[in-house]
């Protein structure tokens, strides 16, 4: 019988979608619903906002973009 | 994300309604014809013009010789427009019967009613047959919407908790309690402890305040209608929603009669003043008025004035002119734009505005302010900032355009340029990349699949509807962004077999 789930449907880098995966499997798999393939992820709903906030963090600590132009003031 | 954000629109909420709802709305010919002329696309409207007066069903093999092969693709989400507002009936593929399609009853008869004129409806509303106070003006029903439904933004933009300066307008007294309360219902506010008005803006607020006035004015309208919904039942918004088609069909400056008006409409002409889309007299409560924000209301979006343009239409404090409020809506947005971007994402904007200096202020770092001239530069965090409260890239770089002053649009046609700066442009849209991540939309897996068939059948048909999103041919899954047509559509599958 055919199911129709109501969730979030994610489009990311392949990088991004295997720190969301990792995240996913730190926090027994409340996040995750379904992995659809190399750029997309099945989420729950409910979890969205807790994911990006997970995923903020986790770049935080490795990425900092420099300000494209410096102005002269 | 992208969904989320996007305020609540007319099309949303009649996406919802269930058919028996249309049934009696289409009973009257305003809400016909209201829905005719503001929600359908010109290729929707052709279908059904030509639909109206013809007396039998047509073969939806018909209509493939109407439209050309390259507007195939047009074709069938302008029908699936149609089908989700009850517009047309197509019949269920059948093996014995070929499909037909045709306008349902109740809409196909009001609308003929609204085109010929006749019957004794009055669904276009009864005008009054007392005097009038000739006092009451176009003008002077401008003056009186405008300063209402500034009051309704300038409530919205003060509970912006950044600058102390936005909260210029000490005169305004601010909404009713009762618009007060629809907006903190509607989540446009939230109760907070830090700003001054004991409310804060919420991320569809800041959305809210970018719209059109006329998208703003529906955005308030659904809140309320949703409110009555919870409050009395069905039947009452019903009413209700035929109503405000109604008023978009009055005519500006003439009068109409109150007790012609049922009891639930009589109901809600308080709240109705209170957003300044009508005008009572303090003297004569027999007469209502409807006002420039209702007679517009199913007119096309676009041409209605924006937020900065329509306030600077009345710090222009100019009683006596008519067209301040947009009785030529295009020639006044242009002129109005005051707006410059440099290529060093420097931002310039001569106005004094406390209102478009707080919209400005959403997303530019402002540094300093002259008497008529703000200044400030669109940074990384700036962007961001905006970003975080949900306002997109392109809701910005539509603000910035459609407010650039003349001189940088005649600088740019003459170049041949457009008129925002393109590394501008790029980078805001690059910010905003950074900071998404993610893109997400909410919306239905469909997965377990009984057959290969079935699967093909349902994936193929969501395609045709413009609603698939994804699909995985291997795993048998597809992700659709709606999926009422899509069960019903599996219903009617199943009864064919």
């Amino acid at each position: 019988m055919v199911k129709a789930v109501r969730g979030v449907l994610v489009e990311c880098e392949p990088a991004i979608k295997s720190i969301l995966v990792h995240i996913d499997s730190t926090h027994h798999n409340e996040f995750i619903i379904e992995d659809l393939d190399e750029t997309h992820l099945f989420v729950k709903e409910t979890m969205l906002h807790l994911l990006k906030q997970k995923l903020e963090e986790r770049l935080k600590e490795t990425y900092r973009p420099e300000e494209p132009l410096e102005d002269s003031e | 994300m992208s969904t989320a954000q996007q305020s609540y629109q007319l099309s949303d909420y009649l996406e919802k309604l269930p058919g028996t709802t249309f049934r009696k709305l289409y009973q009257q010919p305003s809400t016909a014809f209201a829905i005719f002329r503001r929600m359908l696309p010109p290729l929707a409207k052709i279908f059904v013009q030509a639909l109206l007066y013809m007396p039998a069903p047509l073969l939806l093999s018909e209509l493939d010789v109407w439209v050309r092969a390259e507007g195939k693709m047009h074709r069938d989400p302008r029908l699936s427009i149609l089908r989700s507002l009850h517009i047309i009936q197509i019949t269920p593929p059948g093996k014995d019967r070929p499909q037909e399609m045709q306008l349902t009853t109740n809409f196909k008869n009001s609308l003929r009613l609204a085109l010929e004129g006749g019957g004794t409806h009055n669904s276009f509303g009864v005008p009054s047959t007392l005097p009038v106070d000739p006092r009451i003006d176009i003008a002077h029903l401008d003056n009186y919407a405008r300063k209402k439904w500034e009051d309704i933004l300038h409530y919205v933009v003060n509970s912006v908790p950044v600058h102390g300066e936005a909260g210029g307008g000490g005169s305004a007294g601010g909404p009713k309690s009762s618009v007060k309360d629809l907006l903190l219902v509607g989540h446009l506010v939230e109760r907070r402890h830090d700003t001054r008005g004991g409310v804060g803006i919420t991320q569809a607020g800041f959305t809210f305040l970018l719209q059109e006035a006329n998208a703003q004015v529906w955005t308030l309208l659904l809140q309320w209608l949703e409110a009555a919904d919870r409050a009395k039942g069905k039947s009452d918004s019903i009413d209700m929603l035929s109503f405000l088609f109604m008023l978009a069909s009055l005519e500006l400056g003439r009068a109409y009669n109150t007790d012609a008006l049922t009891e639930t409409r009589r109901n809600m002409l308080p709240a109705l003043v209170d957003f300044g889309l009508i005008y009572i007299p303090r003297e004569d409560t027999r007469q209502y008025f409807p006002t420039r924000l209702a007679t517009t209301l199913t007119s096309s979006a676009s041409a209605l004035r924006s937020v900065s343009s329509g306030f600077s239409a009345a710090t222009a404090n100019n009683p006596g002119d008519a067209s301040s409020l947009g009785t030529t809506p295009d020639t006044s947005a242009a002129s109005k734009g005051s707006i410059f971007i440099e290529t060093n994402y420097r931002l310039y904007a001569y106005t004094s505005s406390p209102l478009q200096i707080a919209v400005l202020a959403l997303f530019t770092q402002l540094s300093m302010r002259f008497p008529g001239m703000v200044t400030g530069r669109l940074t990384r965090d700036s962007i961001r900032r905006a970003i975080g409260f949900g306002i997109t890239a392109d809701q910005i770089i539509s603000y910035l355009a459609s407010h650039a002053h003349e001189q940088m649009a005649r600088a740019a046609a003459a170049a041949g340029r457009p008129v925002l700066p393109p590394t501008v442009v790029d980078q805001i849209r690059l910010w905003q990349l950074e900071n998404e991540r993610m893109r997400t939309s909410a919306g239905f897996l469909f997965k377990d699949f009984d057959s290969a068939e079935e699967y093909v059948s349902l994936s193929g048909y969501a395609e045709e509807i413009g609603v698939l999103v994804w699909r995985n041919d291997r795993k048998r899954m597809f992700y659709a962004s709606k999926f009422e047509q899509l069960r019903d559509y599996l219903k009617s599958r199943k009864k064919a077999e």
